[in-house]
C-alpha cells in the first residue's frame, strides 16, 4: 500500500526523460515566463492612480481586476471543494471496509485519498493567490472585511494548521495505524475540513447579506457578522455540493484510468471506483435542490430586493441555464445507470422500462428548462399578448417548474432502484407486498406533488411559494420509505447473475467525464450568481463598487469566464491526476548494459 | 497520452456547448443605478417626469411592482401600482395620497396591501438609497397614475433623512481625483479628436449634440466599447488606441466615468 518513492533522482543526469542542458534551458524558458507574468503587473501598478494615499483599487493588466479575482477565486473553491469533499466519501469507505472486512474498500479510500496531498497543495497556494490579489487589487475592500472579522483569521489559521496535520497524517499513516486510530483522524480531518469552511463562508456570506454591524458600517456585533442570514444555509448547501463535485471528479479519475488501463483486473477496478463516484455524486445531488430551496428562502427573508435581482430580475435568465446543467447532469447520470445495467446479468429485463424512464426525464427537463417570460419583437409580442408564450409560458412558472424537477429526481431514484436489482431476485416471502407498497408510495408522491404543481396555478403567490415545502417533504418521505422497504426486502437475496466489472463501453467513461465537466460549470455558473447578485455593491447595501468594473456583464460574458474556469481547473486536476498515478510506478533505475554498465538512457 | 488529448477535446467540446447555451438567453449589461437631476424650480409635471425614470433606474421599483399588468392580483408577489394616484387617498382613513404615498416609501412595512406579504425596503437606506428629492420625483410620478402631481421639491413631506456624519465605507472606497466631466473631457484630451463646441466633425464625430442622439447607457458604452457600435464615415480602432494610450482605461474611476456621461449627456446642440 505505501507509495515506493522514486530513487537516486539526484544522481542521474536525467529527471523526466529529460537531459541536464535541456532541462536548464527549460528551466530558463519557464523562469523567463514567470519573470513577465510577475513584472507585467508591477508595471501595470505603476500606471495606476498614485497620487491617492490609500488607492481603493489596483488595475491587473489585460484581464483585469474583476476577472482575475473572479477565476482565482472560482478555482480555489473547485480545489477547496474537493479537498473537503474527498476525505467525506473515502473516511466512509473505509469505515464500510473496517466493518466488513472487505479489503477492497480499504483500497479505495486509499485511492480516492491519494487525490488529496496535491490537491491540498494546489488549494492552498489558489488560496495565497487570491488573498494577494484581493489585498493588492482591491485594498479598501480588504480593509473593510479586515475591520469585520479580523479576530477570525487566527482561528482559521490554526485549523489550516490542524487540516494539514491530519490530512497527511491520514494519508502517510495509512496502514500505519490502528485501523480505529486512523479512522479517528480521517474524522477528525472532516471536521476541521468543515470548520475552516464555515469560517471561511461567514466572510463571503457576510458580503451577500451584512448583519451586526451599525448603519455606517461598524462592527457592533461580530457573532452576529459571523453567523449572518445567508452562513448556514451556504455551509450545508456546500457541504452537499461539494460532495457531489468530489464524487464526480473522482469518477473522472476513475474513467481517466480505465481508458488506459492494461489489464482487465485494472479495468474491473477502475469501473467499480468510477461507480461508486458516480453514485456518492448522484447520491449528493438528489438533496441538493432542497438546499437550494433553503439558500434562496433566506436571501428573500434577508432582501427581496436581492431575492428579486436573483431569481426574477437580472439573473432570471442564468436560472435557464442552470435548469439545462441539472437536466444534463440528471440524463447523462441516468444514462450511465442504464449503460452499466449492461454488464450485470438479469439485468436485462428491466430494459424495456428504459424509454419510459428517458421520456419522462426527457419531459420534466423540458418543462424546468422553459423560460417565464420569452424574447420576442414587437410584432411577435402583440401577436402573443406580451412577452409570455401562450402555451409555454404557462410551463415557465415555479409551480410548474417544482413539479418537473422532484419527478426528475424521483425518476433518477427509481433507475437506481433497478440498477441495484439487476442481478437480485428478493426471497423473503412479503416480496410482492413489499413490491405493491414501493409502487404505490411512488403513485402516491407523484400525484401528490403534481396536484400541488397544479393548485398553486389557483392561489395567491404567498401561499405558492409555501407550496414547495410539502413538495419537498413527500419526496423526500418517499425516497427513505422505498428505500428502507428495498433494504429489507433484498436481504439475503438471491443473485441471478454476475455483475461483470470493467465490461463498459468507453462512452460510458465519456459519461462520467461529462458529469465531472457539467458539475464544474454549474459550480462555476453558481459562483458568478452568488457573487453577481450584489450588482455595484462590494458589500450589500454597506460598501459600494465604485470601480470601472462596478456593472454586472452580460450572461454570454460570465459563460465564457466560466468556461475557461472550468477548462484552467480540468488542466491542473489532470496535473493532480498525473501525479497521483505516479504514485503506482516502478522506481527509477538505470538501464543496464550487456556487459552489466549503466546505459545512457534511465529506464521508467 | 492518446486518450489525454482525446478527454482534452471533449472537455473543450463541452465547456463550448455551455459557452453557446449562455449566448444564446438575453444579454444585457446592467449598469450602477445613477441618481437623477432635479431642479429647485422643476414643477410637478417636470418633477413626475424625473420619477417615471427613477422608478424605472436607481430606485429599482419595477423590479418588483407592475404597473397595469392588468393580472390577477392573486398572481403578483407585490401589488400592481396601476390607479395608485387615485387609490392612495382611500387607503388609510384620514390620510391623502400625499402622506400616503410618503408613508408608503419611508415606512413601507407599516401597512400591507390586502393579500401581500411584507418586503419592501426602506427606500431611502442602501441598497437602493434615494435621497429626499428623488422620493418627491417618485411621489410626483405615482401621483400621475390615476391622478394629477401635485408635488414640488418645496413640498414638506415630514420626513427628513439624515446623512450621517461618519464616513461611510461606501464614502471610503470613492477612487480617483475627483474630476468633474469638463475636467475628465480636457484631462484624457478628448477634444483633440472630438468637437464640443460646434456641428464640424474632427477626426472624430462631433459631441456637440450627443445628448439628443445617445442615452446615457449609449454614451457609456460609446467610451467603454468604443468599437460597438461605429459612427458611419468614421474608422473602428482609432479611438480605443487614442484614448487607451492616454491611460484612461487604467485611471478613470467609476464617478469620473459618470461625471463625464453625465457632462456629454448635457450637450444637445443648444
Amino acid at each position: 500500500m505505501r507509495d515506493p518513492l522514486p530513487q537516486r533522482l539526484g544522481e542521474s543526469r536525467y529527471f523526466w526523460g529529460l537531459s541536464r542542458e535541456r532541462l536548464a534551458v527549460a528551466g530558463g524558458l519557464l523562469a523567463a515566463a514567470a519573470a513577465v507574468l510577475l513584472l507585467a503587473p508591477i508595471e501595470a501598478f505603476a500606471s495606476a492612480p498614485q497620487d491617492a494615499a490609500n488607492p481603493a483599487y489596483r488595475e491587473f493588466p489585460v484581464v483585469g481586476s474583476r476577472v482575475i479575482m473572479w477565476v482565482t477565486a472560482e478555482l480555489h473553491l473547485m480545489f477547496a471543494a474537493f479537498v473537503l469533499a474527498v476525505p467525506m466519501f473515502a473516511v466512509i469507505i473505509e469505515i464500510i471496509g473496517y466493518v466488513s472486512g472487505d479489503k477492497r474498500y480499504d483500497a479505495l479510500a486509499y485511492e480516492f485519498t491519494k487525490l488529496l496531498s496535491v490537491s491540498f497543495s494546489f488549494t492552498a497556494s489558489l488560496g495565497a493567490m487570491l488573498t494577494f490579489l484581493l489585498v493588492v487589487l482591491y485594498p479598501a475592500l480588504t480593509d473593510y472585511l479586515m475591520s469585520i472579522f479580523s479576530w477570525t483569521f487566527f482561528p482559521y489559521v490554526a485549523l489550516f494548521f490542524l487540516e494539514a496535520i491530519f490530512l497527511y497524517s491520514y494519508y502517510y499513516g495509512w496502514g500505519k495505524f490502528n485501523p480505529k486510530t486512523h479512522i479517528f483522524l480521517g474524522i477528525m480531518l472532516n471536521l476541521v475540513g468543515t470548520g475552516i469552511m464555515f469560517i471561511a463562508d461567514a466572510w463571503l456570506t457576510f458580503m451577500n447579506t451584512p448583519a451586526g454591524i451599525s448603519e455606517t458600517g461598524e462592527l457592533v456585533s461580530l457573532s452576529a457578522a459571523f453567523m449572518n442570514p445567508m452562513w448556514m444555509p451556504i455551509n450545508i448547501h456546500r457541504i452537499i455540493a461539494n460532495i457531489a463535485f468530489g464524487g464526480s471528479v473522482a469518477a473522472a479519475y476513475a474513467a481517466f484510468q480505465f481508458l488506459g488501463a492494461k489489464t482487465d483486473e485494472e479495468r474491473a477496478h477502475y469501473d467499480w471506483m468510477g461507480y461508486i463516484g458516480n453514485f456518492i455524486a448522484i447520491a449528493a445531488l438528489l438533496p441538493l435542490p432542497f438546499a437550494g430551496y433553503w439558500l434562496g428562502k433566506e436571501i428573500y427573508a434577508f432582501s427581496q430586493s436581492l431575492g428579486i435581482t436573483l431569481m426574477g430580475g437580472t439573473f432570471s435568465w442564468l436560472f435557464i441555464i442552470q435548469a439545462i446543467l441539472i437536466g444534463n447532469l440528471f440524463l447523462a447520470a441516468n444514462y450511465y445507470l442504464w449503460v452499466s445495467m449492461e454488464r450485470i446479468e438479469g439485468a436485462e429485463r428491466f430494459r424495456p422500462y428504459i424509454k419510459y424512464l428517458l421520456i419522462v426525464i426527457a419531459g420534466c427537463f423540458l418543462v424546468w428548462a422553459t423560460p417565464h417570460s420569452l424574447v420576442a419583437s414587437v410584432e411577435e409580442a402583440r401577436k402573443m399578448g406580451g412577452a409570455h408564450h401562450p402555451v409555454l409560458g404557462v410551463l415557465g412558472v415555479m409551480s410548474a417548474k417544482n413539479t418537473a424537477v422532484n419527478i426528475l429526481i424521483l425518476t433518477t431514484f427509481l433507475s437506481f432502484l433497478l440498477y441495484r436489482r439487476g442481478n437480485k431476485a428478493p426471497t423473503v416471502s412479503w416480496a410482492k407486498a413489499g413490491n405493491i407498497a414501493q409502487i404505490a408510495i411512488f403513485v402516491s408522491v407523484v400525484v401528490f406533488v403534481t396536484f400541488l404543481g397544479v393548485y398553486g396555478y389557483f392561489v395567491e403567490a404567498s401561499v405558492r411559494i409555501g407550496l414547495s415545502v410539502p413538495q419537498v417533504l413527500s419526496v423526500i418521505f418517499c425516497m427513505i420509505a422505498v428505500t428502507t422497504i428495498d433494504v429489507f426486502m433484498y436481504r439475503n437475496a438471491r443473485v441471478t447473475g454476475k455483475i461483470k466489472w470493467g465490461q463498459m463501453s468507453a462512452r460510458s467513461q465519456y459519461a462520467l467525464f461529462f458529469i465531472a465537466l457539467t458539475f464544474a460549470w454549474t459550480m462555476g455558473l453558481m459562483g458568478y450568481v452568488r457573487a453577481g447578485m450584489r450588482q455595484h455593491w462590494h458589500v450589500y447595501g454597506v460598501l459600494e463598487d465604485t470601480s470601472v468594473d462596478a456593472f454586472t456583464p452580460t450572461l454570454g460574458y460570465a459563460s465564457n469566464v466560466v468556461s475557461i474556469t472550468v477548462l484552467i481547473f480540468f488542466v491542473f486536476i489532470a496535473i493532480v491526476f498525473w501525479l497521483a498515478g505516479l504514485s503506482g510506478k516502478k522506481a527509477w533505475e538505470p538501464a543496464v548494459k550487456a556487459g552489466g554498465e549503466p546505459g545512457e538512457e534511465g529506464a521508467e | 497520452m492518446k486518450n489525454a488529448v482525446k478527454i482534452f477535446g471533449f472537455a473543450i467540446l463541452v465547456t463550448a456547448f455551455y459557452s453557446y447555451v449562455g449566448q444564446t438567453v438575453p444579454q444585457k449589461i446592467t449598469y450602477p443605478p445613477e441618481s437623477a437631476t432635479l431642479g429647485a424650480d422643476m414643477s410637478s409635471a417636470e418633477l413626475a417626469e424625473a420619477g417615471e425614470t427613477i422608478i424605472s433606474g436607481k430606485g429599482t421599483c419595477l423590479g418588483c411592482h407592475t404597473i397595469g399588468s392588468g393580472a390577477d392580483p392573486s398572481s403578483l408577489r407585490f401589488p400592481d401600482l396601476g390607479g395608485i394616484g387615485a387609490a392612495a387617498a382611500t387607503r388609510v382613513e384620514g390620510q391623502d395620497a400625499v402622506t400616503y404615498l410618503a408613508k408608503a416609501l419611508y415606512e413601507p412595512n407599516d401597512f400591507i396591501a390586502e393579500g401581500f406579504l411584507p418586503g419592501m425596503p426602506t427606500i431611502n437606506r442602501p441598497p437602493i438609497g434615494l435621497n429626499d428629492d428623488e422620493i418627491k420625483a417618485v411621489i410626483a410620478y405615482l401621483q400621475t397614475l390615476g391622478g394629477e402631481p401635485t408635488v414640488t421639491l418645496v413640498t414638506d413631506l415630514g420626513y427628513t433623512t439624515e446623512v450621517s456624519a461618519a464616513p461611510t465605507p461606501g464614502a471610503t472606497a470613492a477612487v480617483g481625483s475627483g474630476l468633474d466631466g469638463p475636467g475628465v473631457f480636457q484631462t484624457y484630451l478628448c477634444g483633440t479628436c472630438h468637437n464640443i463646441d460646434a456641428a464640424g466633425a474632427l477626426a472624430g464625430p462631433s459631441l456637440y449634440d450627443v445628448g439628443s442622439r445617445l442615452s446615457n447607457a449609449e454614451i457609456y458604452e460609446a467610451i467603454m466599447d468604443p468599437d460597438a457600435t461605429i459612427a458611419d464615415g468614421f474608422a473602428g480602432g482609432v479611438m480605443p488606441a487614442t484614448l487607451g494610450a492616454t491611460g484612461f482605461y487604467t485611471k478613470i474611476s467609476s464617478e469620473e466615468l459618470r461625471a463625464l456621461v453625465n457632462y456629454l449627456s448635457a450637450q444637445t446642440g443648444g
